[in-house]
């Protein structure tokens, strides 16, 4: 019955974060477990009482600026001055530029965020389809948690009692295999669609361009400084980058009106909300259901099917798939570890570093699917494009993460090779 | 009956393999007519609202850190008393003393919930960047401490900004500054590799770290009186065993921390200066005959 | 009259939600730069998340008014005019029923009445209520939590009102659907 009221209410196009409310106060009903009702609120509450939250308004806000001041549009132009002339050159400033910030942010959400805004519309002024833009964008994003550093390993390694800069060492390998693979799809396409080729620019241009985005680049110099120096955290390296992207917008570039701040803070403000209150709502589910301890009992059942640990990996991969539909990545690998983990490893014999890599990359693949995909709907308010058009353009992307992830699953050692 | 039990540790950490235990004992105790089913690394949510969850009855039971009950029962603060205990070994004996398990009395009226019995993690330490002369020189760093009014009150005494936060937040707090030091004890130093983004440990064995088997008032008040028996009895070994657990291991992961080569200090009360008796200054009321009473239990166990 | 409570209500919570979002942004740069000059100060995390929440929450009840929500249309955009009034109508019923839930979770919450019967004295109330919500303390800034917590009641009246006028309300559909939802 749950189920079904479930999809019911997701496809007669309740909001998502309702239709989690609702369904969790339905099945408390069910399971005649009422006392729950008294715990509902608070529950709705502390499941976004996160400092690393604090990373999603302040990383949309530096998007917002960024682009309001002009900053965006001269670094991707300067960016321009080096693949400008190829064939889809953009698309690969994009994926190289979402490889780059993902070394910075442990995010995918936040990420998405700040490219969505920066990326889409200087790939459709050049005359990319919105929607594969977008789905480009969003795709490039699936990499921050990947590779280091990443909220989910930190999250993961601690569930796991295993070390957290291993856990970030496992990410890498598998961090440059998806970029060449995201590559390879964007070429692929390219072949079909022909992208549009660009001009080279004029040396006096060139040398323009580069000179006019060089402030700007303070923006991610202040970012990656701030962590790298360990003078700030991620989430504080954003408040100051939107200090600095403000600065320089409103007194260098001149684009930026400071009676226009409050309105920039209100829109991120409502975005930050929709996003933030979904996550609210996804852990109140989750919580529902793991009070019922329908996780184990899944997890029992699944040791009864194999004893060969990569069919195993591969169910986990098929049943995870289903719960990042649902649930938010945070929320789910912090749902699943502590049940999967000790088959994994006592069943199974699965390395813990394998187990956190593959898990973790399957639940940020759930952050692009509906109907719970938060990263999906960060990218489709922040360019403004339906998610219908963005899922189009997406799966080539989503095909290629799951051949990733089959990989990774069958090969221990692209996770554990650059450990000791 | 199925009850449920929630704890915050990760699935191997020791008080997460005790709940199992008794989960264990009581399915064989009582025929295979009840039974535990244990909900590890803050699934039920963080120690606050496990506790409002055992007040309401959603939660049967919990192994909890005596912290969190010392925001409500401030007696409980008395634990905290900075050197309290010299080690392990004392911390140990303190809790094991009819002192300590007399303060489990009031739980029931003034928390909703029955104490069963004491367990612990290992003493606290602290792990910080920079070296120490005394405490002073940590003035205007952020440590992070687990949040509760004692330990709170302790930091404040010596001029640092006390940071409360959850455990899955701490390494990366510690490795990007958003805290310059920690308040921790030597397992989770060493199992979660705390030490790799510091430079220095001070072994200060500074306060105790109690942990309490709880269950919930009002499915307290619905059991038999043979299951409750049952149940104390069962729960009360399974949380005493931390205890030898912790006598056993809390040197030979010092050793471990001071194997890494890190800069390692040993401290003692003098360390702290005058943030001793400042702390017993604010807590010699709040407390009341509990600081008293434990201070004779210590001095009858060393 | 129903409309106009839930326009100037939407208002009122989205310049709060802005506000906070700024309170967001000066308190963790005041985190970078206390911690900088060393002279850290132990509050100000729990500020920063706490005005995260009230942001989230406040911003959320707006976005209801506004119809600024995150779902999935693929389905109901297919249907033909007169069967997308209905879905709107059950969406709005559905948003409805979750604002009077939550209404009635935070009655049994706070249970006002409970309170003022003990004489408002906390220690009788949670002695027979077994309801502890006024004993909570928060972790640093020192206020009581329930304090803190008055955001969920907030937000439950706001999206009740919100919920209410949309469904009370039968002029045509469509004129103000946003950009976000698909
Ligand atoms: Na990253
Ligand atoms: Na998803």
């Amino acid at each position: 019955m749950t189920p079904f009221v479930f999809f019911a209410k997701l496809l007669l196009a309740v909001p998502v974060a309702i239709v989690l409310s609702l369904t969790a106060i339905w099945y408390i009903w069910e399971s005649d477990n009422v006392i729950l009702y008294e715990s509902f609120a608070q529950r709705m509450f502390s499941g976004i009482e996160s400092y690393g939250l604090l990373a999603i308004p302040l990383f949309m806000l530096t998007g917002e600026l960024m682009n309001e001041g002009g900053m965006t549009r001269r670094l991707i132009n300067a960016a321009r001055v080096f693949v400008g002339g190829f064939r889809g050159g953009l698309a690969y400033i994009n994926l190289l530029a979402n490889m780059f910030m993902a070394a910075i942010v442990g995010s995918a959400a936040a990420q998405i965020a700040v490219m969505s805004r920066a990326m889409v519309p200087a790939m459709e002024k050049e005359g990319y389809d919105r929607g594969f833009a977008a789905a480009t964008t969003a795709a490039g994003g699936l990499l921050a948690p990947v590779i280091p550093p990443s909220m989910l390993f930190v999250i993961y390694g601690v569930l796991a009692q295993i070390p957290i800069g291993n856990m970030f060492l496992a990410g890498i390998i598998p961090g440059l295999i998806l970029s060449v693979c995201f590559a390879l799809v964007i070429a692929l396409i390219g072949l079909r669609q022909q992208f549009p080729k660009g001009d080279w620019m004029s040396a006096k241009d060139a040398w323009g361009a580069l000179v006019y985005a060089l402030p700007a680049m303070l923006i991610p110099a202040a970012i990656i400084g701030g962590i790298i120096g360990g003078i700030a955290t991620p989430t504080e390296s954003a408040a100051v980058a939107s200090v600095v992207a403000f600065l320089l917008g409103w007194l260098l570039y001149g684009e930026l009106k400071p009676e226009k701040l409050f309105e920039m803070f209100k829109r991120t403000a409502l975005n930050a909300s929709l996003i933030i209150f979904m996550i609210a709502a996804a852990n109140v589910f989750g919580w529902v259901i793991i009070y019922e301890a329908l996780p184990q009992r899944l997890a029992e059942f699944i040791t009864t099917i194999t004893q060969n640990p990569f069919v195993f990996l591969l169910i986990v991969n098929i049943v995870l798939l289903f719960v990042g539909m649902l649930i938010d990545g945070i929320a789910a690998i912090i749902l699943v570890t502590p049940i999967l983990l000790p088959i994994a490893i006592q069943s199974y014999g699965i390395s813990p570093y394998q187990f956190g890599v593959v898990i973790s990359l399957n639940l940020v693949l759930g952050l692009l699917t509906p109907p719970v995909g938060v990263g999906l709907y960060i990218a489709s308010a922040m360019s403004e494009t339906a998610t219908g058009r963005i899922l189009k353009a997406l799966w080539p992307f989503l095909l290629a993460v799951t051949a990733v992830l089959i990989l990774l699953s069958y090969f221990p050692a692209l996770s554990t090779a650059l450990i000791d | 009956e199925e009850f449920r039990l929630g704890l915050i540790t990760p699935p191997p950490h020791v008080w997460t393999l005790a709940a199992e235990d008794f989960g264990a004992a009581l399915n064989e105790a009582s025929g295979g007519e009840h039974s535990v089913t244990v909900f590890p690394a803050r699934q039920l949510g963080n120690e606050a609202e496990m506790l409002q969850q055992l007040q309401t009855g959603a939660l049967d039971m919990a192994f909890m850190t005596v912290a969190e009950v010392s925001n409500r029962a401030p007696e409980f603060g008395a634990f905290y008393a900075p050197y309290l205990a010299n080690d392990m070994e004392h911390a140990a004996a303190i809790l094991r003393s009819d002192a300590a398990t007399a303060l489990l009395d009031q739980l029931p009226a003034t928390v909703g919930v029955v104490g069963v019995g004491y367990g612990s993690a290992g003493m606290r330490q602290i792990l910080t960047n920079g070296g120490a002369e005394s405490a002073a020189d940590l003035a205007g760093q952020k440590i992070r401490i687990t949040p509760f009014e004692p330990i709170l009150d302790f930091y404040n005494a010596f001029g640092v900004a006390p940071t409360p936060m959850p455990l899955p937040a701490v390494f990366d707090a510690l490795a990007n500054g958003q805290v310059d030091g920690i308040d921790m004890d030597s397992e989770l130093i060493v199992l979660l590799n705390y030490y790799e983004h510091a430079d220095t440990m001070i072994q200060t064995n500074h306060m105790m770290f109690p942990m309490v088997g709880l269950v919930s008032g009002r499915v307290w008040a619905g059991l038999s009186e043979e299951d409750q028996a049952m149940i104390r009895e069962l729960m009360a070994a399974a949380v005493d065993s931390t205890l030898d657990v912790y006598v056993e291991r809390d040197g030979p992961w010092l050793a471990e921390i001071e194997a890494t080569g890190i800069d390692y200090q040993v401290a003692g009360p003098e360390f702290f200066g005058d943030a001793i008796a400042t702390w017993e200054a604010a807590w010699a009321d709040r407390a009341g005959d509990a600081l008293a009473a434990l201070r004779e239990a210590a001095a009858a166990a060393e | 009259m129903l409309n106009r409570i839930s326009a100037v209500w939407a208002r009122i919570e989205m310049a709060a939600s802005a506000a906070l979002a700024v309170g967001v942004t000066l308190l963790i740069l005041l985190n970078v730069v206390t911690r900088s000059l060393n002279n850290a100060l132990f509050w100000v995390d729990e500020s920063a998340i706490y005005a995260m929440v009230w942001m989230t929450f406040l911003g959320a009840s707006a976005a209801i008014h506004y119809r600024q929500q995150v779902a999935i249309t693929i389905v109901t955009d297919m249907l033909p005019l007169g069967a997308q009034r209905v879905a709107a109508k059950l969406v709005d019923l559905a948003i409805f029923i979750f604002a009077c839930a939550m209404l009635y979770f935070c009655w049994r919450w706070y249970l006002p009445l409970e309170l003022a019967g003990a004489g408002f004295d906390t220690m009788a109330f949670q002695g027979a209520t077994f309801n502890f919500i006024y004993a909570e303390p928060t972790s640093t800034i020192g206020i009581q939590k329930w304090i803190i917590w008055l955001v969920m009641p907030l937000f439950s009246f706001g999206v009740f009102v919100h919920a209410l006028a949309h469904l009370l309300n039968f002029d045509a559909p469509g004129a103000e659907k946003s950009a976000v939802a698909t």
